[in-house]
């Protein structure tokens, strides 16, 4: 199992850099809206805790041991350096930073089409977000990362499959099985807020 | 959360449901300098990585890469005679400063190598500039790279900006005969005495002007922009204009590759000017008193390998005055 991932390891640790690229290509993108699902960080923190776990992880690819997916691997990674950065804001007195301060000398500004959504808009589109996450980190953590891969990365049945070491009927049965209880548990929320019981 | 809830059974509710997921759960894929940076940084860590893990060779295997080495020397060598060029290109300019990572150069088919401070650029080559840099142009002024960034230097008057973020700037008083043209994916920039920044990848094209004005040429026309202005755009597409502050975060990146200014046996005035193009906010004098004190003050020593605003602190300290950030101005007065 997972003899891909063991295999790109191996590559990387003999300093091919097309397996390089191949996992900085294949896991950055993934690794970055793994944070950005949990955490409110902006672009710059968001931007750290990656690039800290990444580097974490080419440093230690030794440790990569092949017993789980690479990219399962590197989100455990990912959760320490979140929870790290989290301590630390936690512990930081709440104050605004000067506009001009080194620190934010890197800050490169991003080529990005001006947006035209509405502030009310988005701050639903966050409300709900924020509300799914909840509601995903109630289930058991096999329904979170198979339905996590399937609609927020786009991964095909076939590569959750993989990742997740099941074959293709009991990964079909696993989502299905993940959505039904994703909806039973929405519901049951639903009805609460209507009711006044929770927040969502 | 009425709207939300989804239906209770069948094919509809798993369509529902994958909608609130897919809503949600979906993100963006990051942003191209984003993703250049990350790559650029966990490279070199990889890099360092494998170069302290490498385990000692065999002696058998040293002599093999020996051989090997030799015939690979021997390739080399030949392929880097065939494709010197047979003249010298013209002169763009040469590195004044760069940050980490570097800039790898490419010119010919078989030439490649990393440039060092004090190298120059000729017409023909094509950078991939890994850190930001500093580039001094042979035709006057700067141009700041950063990294991440592809260029092309077509003529000693034109860059072919293929991907990344650049920031150009002509002081004041040097008004080339021919001044640099930038091309890009969506269509050709060119400056009018200014400072302005460009970023560019395949797809889109954004132009910020910080000083005097600049010319956009595009395929949906020419749009002239004045300083304070964004343009966007795309190939094809038409070209959105918006206002944007000339001093703060977003220029951080230009006043940390600042060129040095030498301030010795130079105006306290003259220091400040820079230091206000530097910052892209104007100078205000508190008084008369303060503008005559800046006027006649003559600055000796240096401040050598000081960004803009760390410099403007430590000058105006040695001085009667000193100075505040007051919304976009920077406020001269004196100290006491």
């Amino acid at each position: 199992m997972y003899e891909e991932d063991r295999a790109l390891v191996a590559r990387m640790r003999a300093g091919d850099q097309r397996a390089f690229d191949e996992f900085v290509n294949c896991s950055a993108p993934r690794l970055t809206a793994f944070v950005a699902r949990r955490s409110a960080l902006d672009t710059a923190s968001l931007e750290d805790v990656v690039q800290s776990a990444l580097i974490k992880a080419v440093r230690n690819l030794a440790s990569y041991r092949g017993e789980a997916a690479l990219f399962t691997w590197l989100t455990e990674i990912c959760r320490h350096e979140l929870i790290d950065v989290q301590r630390k804001a936690a512990r930081r007195p709440a104050q605004v930073s000067l506009e001009e301060t080194a620190t934010a000398r890197l800050a490169v500004a991003e080529l990005r089409v001006p947006e035209h959504e509405e502030p009310a808009a988005t701050l639903e589109a966050a409300t709900r977000a924020a509300a799914v996450m909840q509601v995903l980190a109630s289930l058991p953590e096999r329904y979170f990362r198979a339905l996590e891969a399937k609609y927020g990365d786009g991964l095909s049945v076939d590569e959750i499959a993989r990742e997740l070491g099941l074959t293709m009927i009991a990964t079909q049965s696993l989502l299905a099985r993940a959505r039904d209880a994703f909806r039973e548990r929405w519901l049951e929320i639903a009805d609460q807020t209507h009711t006044g019981a929770s927040p969502l | 959360m009425n709207d939300r809830r989804p239906p209770e059974t069948g094919k509809e509710a798993d369509l529902s449901v994958e909608k609130i997921l897919s809503g949600a759960l979906m993100k963006s894929p990051p942003e191209f300098h984003f993703r250049e940076r990350l790559r650029n940084a966990v490279m070199r860590e990889w890099r360092a990585a494998l170069s302290e893990s490498r385990p000692a060779r065999s002696a058998m295997r040293r002599w093999w890469i020996g051989i090997a080495a030799a015939a690979g020397l021997a390739a080399v060598t030949l392929a880097a005679l065939l494709s010197i060029p047979v003249g010298e290109s013209a002169l763009f300019g040469s590195i004044a400063r760069l940050n980490d990572g570097g800039i790898e150069l490419r010119s010919g088919w078989f030439r490649y190598h990393t440039l060092q401070v004090g190298d120059v650029l000729r017409v023909g080559e094509r950078l991939t500039v890994h850190g930001s840099a500093l580039v001094t142009l042979s035709g006057g002024g700067t141009l700041r790279i950063g990294a991440g960034s592809n260029l092309y230097i077509a003529k000693a008057t034109e860059l072919s900006f293929e991907r990344g973020l650049i920031y150009l700037d002509m002081p004041p008083g040097l008004t080339p005969s021919n001044p640099l043209r930038v091309a890009t994916v969506a269509g050709i920039v060119e400056h009018l005495g200014t400072q302005y920044e460009v970023m560019s990848d395949a797809r889109a094209v954004r132009i910020r002007v910080r000083e005097g004005r600049v010319r956009f040429s595009g395929t949906s026309g020419v749009v002239d922009a004045a300083a304070g202005t964004e343009l966007l755009t795309m190939p094809d597409a038409p070209i959105s204009r918006q206002g944007i502050p000339t001093y703060g975060r977003d220029w951080l990146w230009t006043t940390a590759l600042a060129p040095d200014y030498d301030i010795e046996g130079r105006s306290l005035m003259g220091f400040l000017q820079w230091a206000s193009r530097e910052l892209g906010r104007p100078l205000d004098f508190a008084d008369t008193h303060s503008r005559d004190v800046a006027g006649r003050t003559i600055l000796h020593g240096s401040v050598r390998g000081q960004e803009p605003l760390d410099a403007l602190g430590n000058v105006l300290a040695t001085t009667t005055l000193t100075y505040e950030l007051r919304g976009a101005t920077i406020w001269v007065h004196s100290a006491r």
